[in-house]
């Protein structure tokens, strides 16, 4: 397999421009100890194929159900916004309720589900090619600079835009410039917003406003299909949560608009912090688009690896974070239903074992405060 | 008003909700009330499952009132919910539209496929288990002409045959004018003769003969004694091809519903170099079974979206209408039926038609 013939040269040359310094591998964590890739690679297919194996009626129905879950929070939510005048506690009920909502909606359902998890179930409404999310970001782009790019290019810099988001300095890879000194309250920023840093991610990594533009690019989709997908969007979900939805409450608009408000910002911050410690605990590593050339199926299994990190949690926190706890899983198997991969773990976990490998995972806090860690230390030089 | 409503509440999930239709959003809460509840599809329950001969099956099945009533020879697509997955055949209706309003029921009648996906499940099903069908379609009716009808079946061709003499006897249209049906299966198949047989009796002018090929020869044989006819052709494309044939060189009228057999994946199509005829845009490319899709289509300089190239990000994913593919990856064959591909991972192993 080769990852690198199979994009254009342009993101790595963007990530040049930004580092102005050669690409160099400045990890102090890579590990030294090289896999058997082949075997590797061997391992972790037939943990796959076990599983794919056990796929079927169960995951159909525990999707469905958490795709029920979702309607009955949403909708008991934003009924219980309105009633608010006769007990405060009914709305802080509503606001949790929704948040919960647009969490499931997001990370269980959306990003699974746009993963393809489900499309083996041929149902016209989760499948990856029909489900659209229920954040500002537009599906389609989402799918190529997440699914494509990240997914495919993980943690390559210069390859994967996911990579502190055009937004923040997480590794020596990139020269450290003065905006870095308070990329904490950027960081803070970004997660209040996440789901329009989400959204303005390729329009942003397109230059499609701000920014030089680049010579002989190839793009997937012109800037103005990009704008239009991204106003559209966002402008519906505006409209949807503060000004339909209030607007129906009649003389409780403010409860509802309020309400909404922080609903979407406790999603928000949920989305933001489970994916940051999923990517950017200390311990995860970078690669240089070189390592990558020509690049086994092993070797990739590998990259995948080293460049995600678990979080240790019960059902429901697993559930809630759409089982993104289990990212160095989701890395290796995008594709396999998520829930699938509590049972797959503790193979993966032996596997690596095997190979020497650092099998990243941690408590929340421990992720959680190595994550600000490593970007609080990398707003220095 | 009904369908402004309808049209409205459609708008607002598709611009407020991301669903296609209202329905489709609230699809798994109504399906805790209603079971196989879906957006697109009706309703039946399932009545009853049996034998007919070694291999041919029997499916009795209620559909839901809102159902619309078919016209005799048109067939449904019939889906159900198999380990998780929504697996769908086509199955023509083998009883009339006037069995169907008075008894509010409709037979299936299939040959189960010894290595198919769901007619060797249907046995599984229990009474009163809910499935989805789709509206009648298809156009193999009773046709609109004075002449004398000649009906030539062949195997499971029969069911058309069958639901277009239970109506036509019950609305005397067969007094007008004779109709002979050539009734062709392998030997000891055949299936619903004693219906053929009270047919018969009911209507002097409905005459048939029950054939093997192997010991009565081939359909051509028997043509040529009815070129006054209009023959209604349906069964395996190779009988199909000989009923055309032989009518093209008579100049007489033909409706025909010709099937394919499920297709049959050898060993060798695994590994020798095959090519097969690829349908996408209305356009029909040649593909072969030793690169992937995508290269193929990009060779064609098709427009096609793709991505990481080995089906991990789903850019590159399609609808495929029909056909079978094999994963690159795993080896694994798809269904025949109309399912999700991934265009970077998927070789050909029969003819595709594709939607991009």
């Amino acid at each position: 397999m080769n990852t690198s013939v199979a994009i254009d040269k342009q993101h790595r040359e963007e990530a040049i421009e930004q580092a102005h310094l050669p690409m160099r591998d400045t990890s102090a964590t890579r590990t030294e100890t090289k896999p058997n890739y082949e075997l590797l690679a061997a391992q972790l297919d037939e943990i796959k194929a076990d599983i794919k194996q056990k796929i079927g009626a169960e995951d159909a129905a525990y999707i469905r159900r958490i795709i029920l879950i979702q309607r009955i929070c949403e909708w008991s939510g934003r009924l219980f916004l309105m009633l608010g005048f006769i007990q405060p506690l009914l709305w802080v009920i509503g606001v949790l309720s929704l948040a919960t909502a647009k969490i499931l909606d997001n990370m269980e359902i959306g990003h699974n589900v746009m993963h393809g998890q489900y499309d083996w179930m041929n149902d016209k409404n989760i499948n990856s090619k029909r489900y659209e999310w229920d954040i500002a970001c537009d599906g389609a782009s989402w799918n190529r600079v997440h699914n494509y790019e990240h997914h495919t290019y993980t943690n390559i810099i210069g390859k994967d835009r996911d990579f502190g988001y055009g937004l923040l300095r997480l590794s020596n890879d990139f020269r450290w410039r003065v905006k870095n000194v308070w990329q904490f309250a950027t960081y803070i920023a970004l997660s209040i917003l996440f789901q329009w840093g989400v959204s303005y991610h390729e329009m942003a990594a397109e230059r499609v406003f701000f920014g030089k533009k680049k010579d002989n690019r190839k793009n997937q989709v012109t800037h103005s299909e990009l704008k239009q997908r991204f106003f559209s969007k966002g402008a519906r979900q505006l409209v949807k949560d503060y000004v339909l939805f209030p607007l129906l409450a009649g003389p409780f608009f403010l409860w509802v608009l309020v309400g909404n408000l922080i609903a979407n910002l406790l999603r928000n911050l949920w989305t933001s912090t489970i994916i940051f410690c999923g990517h950017f605990t200390g311990d995860v590593e970078t690669f240089k688009e070189e390592d990558c050339v020509n690049e086994t199926r092993g070797q990739w299994y590998y990259r995948q690896a080293l460049g995600s990190s678990n979080i240790k949690g019960g059902k429901l926190f697993h559930v809630l974070t759409g089982h993104l706890s289990f990212q160095i899983e989701h890395h290796l198997f995008p594709d396999i239903p998520a829930k699938r991969y509590r049972e797959m773990a503790p193979k993966v976990q032996a596997v690596f074992k095997q190979h020497g490998m650092h099998y990243n995972t941690g408590s929340f806090l421990k992720q959680y405060a190595s994550v600000l860690k490593r970007i609080i230390r990398y707003s220095f030089p | 008003m009904i369908s402004t409503l309808k049209l409205l509440l459609d708008k607002l999930a598709d611009r407020f909700l991301h669903y296609g239709s209202w329905k489709g959003y609230w699809e798994v809460l109504m399906q805790q009330f209603k079971p196989a509840w879906r957006d697109g599809y009706f309703r039946a329950r399932l009545v009853s499952v049996k034998n007919l001969s070694s291999d041919m099956l029997e499916v009795l099945l209620k559909p839901e009132v809102s159902w619309p009533t078919h016209v005799a020879g048109q067939h449904i697509a019939l889906t159900i919910e198999l380990d998780g997955k929504l697996t769908t055949r086509i199955f023509t209706i083998a009883t009339g539209a006037n069995t169907h309003q008075r008894t509010k029921h409709i037979r299936l009648v299939t040959k189960v496929k010894a290595h198919g996906v769901l007619t060797p499940n249907l046995h599984s099903f229990v009474p009163n288990q809910w499935v989805n069908i789709s509206a009648p379609m298809g156009k193999f009716v009773w046709p609109t002409t004075e002449k004398p009808l000649l009906m030539i079946a062949g195997g499971s061709g029969i069911t058309p045959f069958i639901a277009m003499l239970d109506d036509a006897i019950n609305n005397a249209q067969v007094n007008h004018r004779p109709v002979h049906l050539l009734y062709f299966a392998k030997p000891n198949e055949h299936v619903l003769l004693n219906e053929l047989s009270a047919f018969s009796k009911r209507c002097e002018n409905f005459t048939y003969d029950v054939l093997t090929k192997q010991k009565d020869g081939d359909v051509e044989a028997y043509l040529s004694y009815f070129a006054s006819a209009h023959w209604l052709v349906c069964g395996p494309h190779t009988m199909f091809d000989q009923v055309e044939r032989c009518a093209k060189m008579i100049n007489v009228p033909v409706s025909s519903e010709h099937f394919a057999a499920l297709p049959v994946v050898s060993n060798t199509s695994l590994t020798q170099n095959e090519t097969f005829a690829l349908v996408h845009n209305g356009q029909s490319f040649t593909i072969d079974n030793q690169q992937t899709l995508l290269l193929q289509l990009q060779q064609a300089e098709q427009p096609v979206t793709y991505g990481c190239g080995m089906g991990i990000c789903h850019q590159c994913q399609c609808v495929k209408k029909r056909g079978v593919v094999r994963d690159t990856r795993t080896g694994e064959l798809s269904d025949s039926a109309e399912q999700l591909i991934q265009l970077c991972v998927s070789q050909a192993v029969t003819d595709l038609e594709i939607q991009l």
